[in-house]
């Protein structure tokens, strides 16, 4: 009784710790509703405590083409949604509705996780690196094309410190730590360049390749999503490579962006990329596509760029001038943000809800997305897309206070 | 408006839809079958969302792939990549 008591506490207790909404296409359980059904309007998942069965809180979320991985602050991982290429990690091949923990990787504390179109990858503490999911383009980096439905370890990084991973639709990028020289490794498909790997055209490798071009440069964050590959210097230097944005031609090696701006973070989706300087300001690199999905015949023929202008595809978010971002978040074809008093706003492609208004129009600017919740100064809200939905989790700043 | 050009090679057989797939920003499948191809149908659709490509193919491979019969047997369970 008195046992039962204390889970009760508990219970309410995460409650007061964690929030967590999600919205958009539904339709393999991504979203962890319990239901599989688009959302057009923000779901509180209103029996997450349930979904945790430790007092830890999510850290963070990583949202691939259906599926989700969540990691705790304790370094467990949950994941939930498309499960039929193995992305789950469960040992299956089966969509899971509802949040199950990787018991495969519970020997290690994960403090890293990315999810691709069909693949998922894990970073621990010690510098591991695990791959599950879709392997029949080389994204798992073990070697074999075979596709692997619990975490296996990337062997090729035995004597090496792996810090981040970035999962694109086919392709991986892998981060080491505190090292300059050979920093960042891909495998997977290279068609687009997005490996970075080779001059010449690559169609995919199956082990890991040194990406080139970044020798001189101190890399803090990488990301990967379609085609993309993209990753920010700590001197806020945004590199990308893979598909070309906005009609320019494919890169097959890191290029540096030409601008005077020092970015902090990038997010990249399928056409269109967002960084975030340390000003909190928002550009969007491409998206010719994005955000005018609905619009394009009204739009008209595509305005001829300047050959060679890397710089005139660089834009600044309109609408988001007044108030500082704190967090972006690219999904294929749409995109969302945190602005410093807490608001998220989404824009681009509505068709499955995943702006989270309450329709399935495409918006051209970023609109706030009302959480039936007052954002204020004790909290801290994290923004995470997928494919085509959206995550958002609502944190205390300082749980002991609550 | 087509969402994008993809080469026929680029796609993946799925032998559980019998279809050349494709992902679709969506999270769903852009999806083409054999017949259509043969019909010269270019268009691959999304059953998920108002979304289409344009498949980039050679009529004549899949002409001639209708006369040498089906020798499919072997296809696994596991979408493959059609290399």
């Amino acid at each position: 009784m008195e046992q039962q008591n204390d889970n009760e506490e508990k219970q309410e207790e995460q409650e007061h710790v964690q929030k967590i909404w999600s919205w958009g296409a539904g339709t393999e359980g991504q979203l962890g509703t319990g239901r599989l059904e688009d959302e057009h309007l923000p779901q509180l998942l209103l029996h997450h405590s349930s979904l945790l069965p430790w007092s830890d809180p999510i850290s963070q979320l990583a949202c691939g083409g259906a599926h989700v991985i969540a990691m705790t602050s304790g370094g467990k991982v949950l994941t939930w949604g498309r499960g039929t290429s193995g992305q789950l990690g469960h040992g299956d091949l089966v969509n899971s509705l509802c949040p199950k923990v990787v018991s495969s990787l519970e020997n290690n504390f994960i403090t890293h996780v990315s999810a691709g179109w069909s693949h998922s990858g894990f970073v621990s503490d010690d510098g591991r690196v695990f791959t599950c999911g879709d392997g029949s383009f080389g994204q798992l980096g073990h070697g074999d094309y075979r596709t692997h439905c619990s975490p296996v370890r990337v062997s090729y990084f035995v004597n090496k410190h792996v810090e981040q991973i970035a999962c694109g639709m086919r392709h991986s990028l892998v981060l080491l730590k505190g090292c300059s020289g050979d920093q960042i490794y891909a495998f997977g498909s290279g068609k687009r360049g997005q490996l970075g790997i080779s001059k010449d055209k690559v169609k995919s490798v199956g082990l890991p390749e040194v990406t080139y071009g970044l020798e001189d440069v101190k890399i803090v964050s990488i990301a990967a999503n379609g085609d993309h590959s993209a990753a920010v210097s700590v001197d806020g230097c945004l590199y990308t490579w893979g598909r070309g944005f906005s009609g320019t031609p494919d890169a097959q090696f890191p290029q540096g962006l030409p601008s005077s701006l020092r970015f902090t973070v990038v997010a990249v989706g399928w056409n269109h990329a967002l960084a975030l300087t340390g000003e909190g300001e928002v550009f969007m690199l491409g998206g010719n596509y994005h955000g005018v999905l609905g619009d394009l015949e009204k739009m008209g023929p595509a305005k001829q760029l300047p050959a060679d202008s890397r710089e005139a595809i660089l834009q600044k978010v309109p609408g988001l001038n007044d108030i500082k971002t704190v967090q972006i978040a690219a999904g294929a074809e749409h995109s969302a943000v945190v602005t410093e008093n807490g608001e998220i706003k989404a824009w681009g492609w509505g068709e499955h809800g995943q702006l989270g208004l309450g329709n399935t129009c495409d918006q051209t600017s970023p609109q706030a997305v009302s959480l039936s919740h007052t954002p204020n100064e004790a909290t801290a809200f994290k923004v995470y897309c997928g494919s085509g939905f959206t995550f958002v989790i609502m944190t205390p700043c300082d749980p002991s206070q609550t | 408006m087509s969402y994008d050009d993809v080469e026929i090679e680029d796609m993946e057989w799925n032998s559980e839809l019998q279809a050349y797939t494709y992902p679709c920003p969506c999270g769903d499948l852009f999806q083409i079958t054999k017949d259509e191809l043969k019909l010269g149908e270019e268009i691959a659709r999304c059953p998920s969302c108002s979304l289409y490509i344009t498949v980039i193919y050679n009529l004549d491979d899949f002409l001639a792939d209708s006369k040498t019969t089906n020798n499919n047997n072997n296809t696994p369970n596991q979408p493959i990549a059609v290399a």
